[in-house]
């Protein structure tokens, strides 16, 4: 640290990209408040794309949920990434790509929760997925943070192909990617059933599922706001929006949502044991992230009212909590240094607010009363028991777990003996962590509103109304004698911590050792491996290669002269006393063609090339096109003088060296035949199609007549300005790049 | 580059005979051979022999070379303004003015139609396009030498 | 007329590839040219009719050369012309950067590259795992 950060004051970007959530956070609220809207405009006709977006209470809740903690994480930032580019020495002016970036990452949320049409949600996904890309990779100088932010991006945008092939599949069945058109539409089926497991995958991969799960962890790698706004409230939360989104698809198949409960039930444990064994704060709160989403995925998978209910008030009261933790997890290590909770301790007389406001958040993940945690702990207690004993049993473990982990994160930090010394930090670093805590608190004690939210969202999820009722009940229902058991679970983890840690830590190992992410590794090894190997095979006889474009197509080509039938195919022509001059100045060019291939020297080479040119210019002029013959001239002119010119930039002894260099004989008589070969076969392809015109009667006489309509009367130069004026328009673009091109290649250096 | 003022003189009468051929050759281009395309291109080969004569540096200062670019996209500008300007109107994209059954107005023997300000957007786009890549390579042999 | 035209663009072609199967990059784009060169006589043969230039008025005895083929040929020259020039253009570039016009010295000069960087490369997951 370079003599301490001094005190940032808020930068314009900073202030952009808080404003922009801000103005995004009321026009949820006013568009809520008066119903919901929708925005239906054309896109692309032809084939049937909209811009078709609405507001409905799923949507509501995930862009509530974007733009509200957008506002805090984004205020949060502004303190945060100073800092952060002080740590590495780097300007502070290039903090504006982190604003940019997660404003783009909040806008394309927006239009991912919002769109009605799959096609335009993919698009908004795969942006979500851009701008994490660009975030987790903002240490650009480190290669830990490009290599996993291209893990990230890899992860997530090839399952979205997968995605993608879904998408189609409906469209292939169904003839509309619209989703309100296909809810009515489908029926159970194996297109609805694939298609749909395709989408779902996709979703998983985003929100961080097994056997997917490992890339949230590396994506740590990410500045710490980054990982409180994506790995909290966004873009994992993006994947369960979307399992939710298409529901009802996904309820046609009961296998598939049966899936789901496998997955969500694996990651929750997966994640949750992970969590337990990790030392390093955001590592520990990556992998809970995992678990929870475990949660919401094995609630969807439950499905019908009660799962749905569960899943979307899970999202909710996560998601408050999560980025508060997130963003204590930066400000701590701002104030202390260290990132491990075998290093920290005792904060919490040094960083009361900060104590208060995490022990809010981590109360809420961790179910206790009081707090909104309990009731999304209630709601997915009372699915579970609904589906059957042994899931609720699943259930408690795993809500022990979390309990465990939670007491670890926030005993460890904030509790026992002072470790080390504590710097200030600015206001803002705290603030947001207190005012998310606060929520959580509010939420567990005035439910109604965040209970109704999720409830619209969750009648969008079922498809139809859902029950959710959520309350403090003091008696012995399931629910309750449920959180008991997961409560004095947790204790039990937590005081047993010292002695299951080597188990927890073998399971960690193993993971490294066997888990799915050595297969992402060895997969891009072996692309790396496959990509140098063609290049090489490429580069290794360029010349070849030529050669391999010219033969097969020539054999093709050749192939279809042969398959033709000959009958009437070759005819020899007339040849009248007034066609020598012609068929002279045609010899003459052949010969002239020949000769271009004999001169060593450069120079010569360029003179015979137009030598050739000013023939062809000569028979074009005899068979009367004087516009093509005079602007022939002219080309050659310029060539002769461009490949001079060409020439003299180049050193002398270059190109004597190139013009005494003698050629293998087997490769000059392959050459040779390949030449000769593609000669003939031109020559016939030329004949046929000479020999054969297709009737076109009137072509050239109907455009003598309408040259005068255009007030012309070189009938070529009114076909090129007027009648085909579009070719000619693009072939000046043309020339115009063309002299970009010339000019920049000929006005660059070579590199040192 | 050393030349003889023989040389010199020669092509510095050529430089104005040069430029009205090309003009000619644009605006007769509807009623007879020719076109932008050659227009442009025989008014930069009529550049192209200054430079060879004189050398870069003194058509350099003589004439405004450094506008090329700009000339050019001017061209491609007009080019484009003419695609589009019907459409503006409600047109067909490139269409024709005046109409078949007008009279377009002469100016002398020159009709006044939309196909030749289109060749005239040609003509700016090569002429400038030409005279780029003479200048560029001029400039970088000019580099070679230094 | 039709066996003769054959015959001078096969031959144009032909050269044409005998010289881009050359070492040389001045040579290669040599055959190109050629090659455009035997592309725009075909088309104008394939109009098939000569006679006197398409320029108001007309002879009314005489035949006219078709001018919709001149006027495609006239694009495709003028866009063959854009694409040597870039092609030389391309060729000075690669000289600069490589020290050769030829595809056999530049093929060697990449692959000792690709030699070198396979002896310094670090596989993705090395610094990780």
């Amino acid at each position: 640290m370079s003599g301490g950060p001094t005190k940032p004051a808020v930068s314009g970007s900073a202030a952009a990209a808080i404003g922009a959530a801000a103005v995004l956070l009321v026009a949820v609220a006013v568009l809520w408040a008066s119903g919901g809207g929708r925005i239906d405009l054309p896109w692309a006709p032809a084939w049937d794309l909209r811009l078709a977006f609405g507001v409905d209470g799923l949507a509501a809740l995930y862009w509530y949920l974007a733009a509200g903690v957008g506002v805090l994480v984004f205020t949060y930032a502004s303190a945060y990434v100073p800092r952060h580019l002080a740590h590495d020495e780097r300007p502070r002016a290039e903090e504006w790509r982190v604003h940019a970036a997660m404003t783009l990452f909040l806008v394309s949320m927006v239009g991912l929760v919002t769109s009605e049409d799959l096609i335009l949600l993919f698009v908004f996904w795969d942006l979500t997925a851009i701008a994490s890309w660009l975030l987790i990779g903002f240490d650009r100088q480190k290669r830990e943070a490009r290599l996993f932010a291209l893990m990230a991006l890899l992860i997530t945008t090839v399952s979205a192909v997968l995605m993608l092939i879904g998408i189609l599949m409906l469209r292939a069945e169904y003839g509309t990617t619209q989703l309100p058109e296909l809810f009515r539409l489908a029926e159970p089926g194996t297109t609805v059933a694939v298609a749909a497991g395709f989408i779902a995958v996709s979703a998983l991969a985003k929100s961080a599922q097994v056997p997917l799960h490992f890339w949230l962890p590396r994506a740590m790698a990410a500045p710490t706001p980054v990982s409180a706004y994506l790995h909290s409230a966004a873009m994992v939360a993006a994947g369960v929006f979307l399992i939710s989104r298409i529901h009802p698809l996904l309820a046609l198949e009961p296998a598939l949502l049966d899936a789901l409960l496998v997955i969500g039930l694996a990651s929750m444990a997966l994640g949750g044991v992970l969590s337990l064994a990790a030392d390093e704060f955001k590592r520990l709160l990556a992998f809970s992230t995992v678990s929870q989403y475990g949660y919401v995925t094995a609630m969807l998978g439950v499905g019908g009212s009660a799962g749905a209910a569960a899943a979307c008030f899970y999202v909710l009261a996560h998601a408050l909590a999560k980025s508060a933790l997130f963003m204590t997890a930066g400000a701590v290590t701002e104030a202390t240094g260290t990132k491990l909770l075998s290093e920290s301790g005792g904060l919490a007389r040094r960083m009361p607010l900060l104590a208060a406001g995490a022990g809010a958040a981590a109360a809420g993940i961790a179910a206790l009363p009081l707090t909104i945690g309990f009731f999304k702990d209630e709601l997915f207690f009372k699915a579970a028991a609904e589906r059957g004993t042994w899931l609720a049993i699943l259930a408690v473990l795993g809500a022990g777990l979390t309990f465990a982990y939670m007491a670890r994160f926030w005993a460890g930090i904030f509790l026992g003996a002072p470790k080390g010394d504590v710097q200030h930090v600015e206001r803002r670093l705290v603030w947001p962590v207190a005012f998310l805590g606060a929520l959580v608190v509010v939420g567990g004690v005035v439910v109604a509103p965040f209970a109704d939210l999720a409830r619209s969202a969750a009648d969008v999820t079922n498809g139809g109304p859902v029950d959710l009722k959520v309350a403090y009940h003091l008696d012995t229902r399931t629910e309750n004698l449920m959180a008991l058991g997961a409560w004095a679970t947790g204790l039990l983890l937590f005081a047993g911590h010292a002695v299951i840690t080597p188990a927890l830590r073998w399971v960690e190992r193993a993971g490294d050792a066997m888990g799915p992410e050595r297969l992402y590794w060895g997969g891009l090894r072996l692309l790396n491996d496959l990509s140098d190997r063609a290049h090489d095979f490429e580069i290794r006889d360029l010349r070849s290669r030529v050669a391999a474009v010219i033969v097969p197509g020539g054999g093709l080509v050749a192939l279809g002269v042969v398959l033709t039938p000959t009958a009437g195919a070759y005819a020899v022509g007339s040849f009248e006393t007034e066609d020598i001059a012609l068929g002279v100045t045609l010899v003459v060019c052949a010969i002239a063609a020949i000769a271009v291939t004999f001169p060593r020297g450069h120079l010569a080479l360029a003179l015979m090339l137009s030598g050739v040119g000013f023939a062809l210019a000569t028979a074009y002029a005899l068979i009367g096109a004087s516009d093509v013959a005079l602007v022939a001239v002219l080309i050659e002119t310029i060539f002769a003088l461009l490949f001079v010119g060409v020439y003299a930039l180049v050193p002398q002894q270059v190109l004597r060296r190139e013009a005494r260099r003698v050629e293998g004989r087997s490769r000059m008589v392959r050459d040779l035949v390949i030449a000769v070969a593609s000669g003939i076969v031109t020559t016939l392809v030329v004949w046929s199609a000479l020999s054969r015109p297709i009737p076109v009667d009137g072509m050239a006489e109907r455009h003598i007549e309408l040259a005068d309509d255009a007030h012309g009367q070189d009938v070529v130069t009114v076909i090129l300005a007027d009648f085909r004026g579009l070719d000619t328009l693009v072939e000046i673009t043309v020339v115009g790049v063309a002299m970009i091109i010339v000019a920049a290649a000929v006005r660059t250096r070579t590199r040192a | 580059m050393t030349t003889s003022a023989l040389t010199r003189m020669i092509s510095r009468s050529l430089l104005a005979p040069t430029l009205i051929v090309a003009l000619a050759i644009l605006v007769k281009g509807y009623a007879s051979v020719g076109d932008g395309f050659s227009a442009g291109v025989v008014a930069a080969l009529g550049i192209l022999l200054q430079m060879l004569a004189f050398g870069r540096d003194q058509v350099t200062a003589d004439l405004p070379i450094h506008r090329a670019p700009l000339v050019a996209m001017t061209g491609l500008f007009i080019g484009f303004a003419v695609l589009a300007v019907p459409v503006l109107t409600g047109g067909a994209p490139l269409e024709h003015w005046p109409p078949p059954d007008e009279k377009p107005i002469y100016l002398g023997t020159v009709e006044l139609i939309t196909a030749v300000v289109f060749d005239i957007g040609v003509f700016l786009l090569v002429l400038g396009s030409c005279v780029k890549v003479i200048d560029a390579l001029a400039g970088a042999a000019a580099e070679d030498d230094a | 007329m039709n066996l003769l035209y054959a015959i001078v663009i096969g031959t144009l072609f032909g050269s044409g590839v005998l010289l881009m199967l050359k070492g040389d990059l001045f040579r290669v784009v040599a055959g190109i040219v050629l090659v455009s060169n035997a592309a725009n006589l075909t088309l104008m043969a394939s109009g098939l009719t000569r006679g006197q230039a398409p320029i108001l008025p007309l002879d009314p005895g005489e035949p006219v050369a078709d001018p919709l083929v001149q006027a495609m040929t006239l694009t495709a020259l003028v866009i063959g012309f854009a694409v040597t020039a870039v092609l030389l253009a391309l060729s000075l570039g690669v000289y600069r950067s490589g020290r050769s016009v030829d595809l056999d010295d530049l093929s060697e000069q990449e692959t000792e590259e690709a030699l070198e960087r396979e002896a310094t490369d670090i596989p993705p997951d090395e610094a990780v795992l």
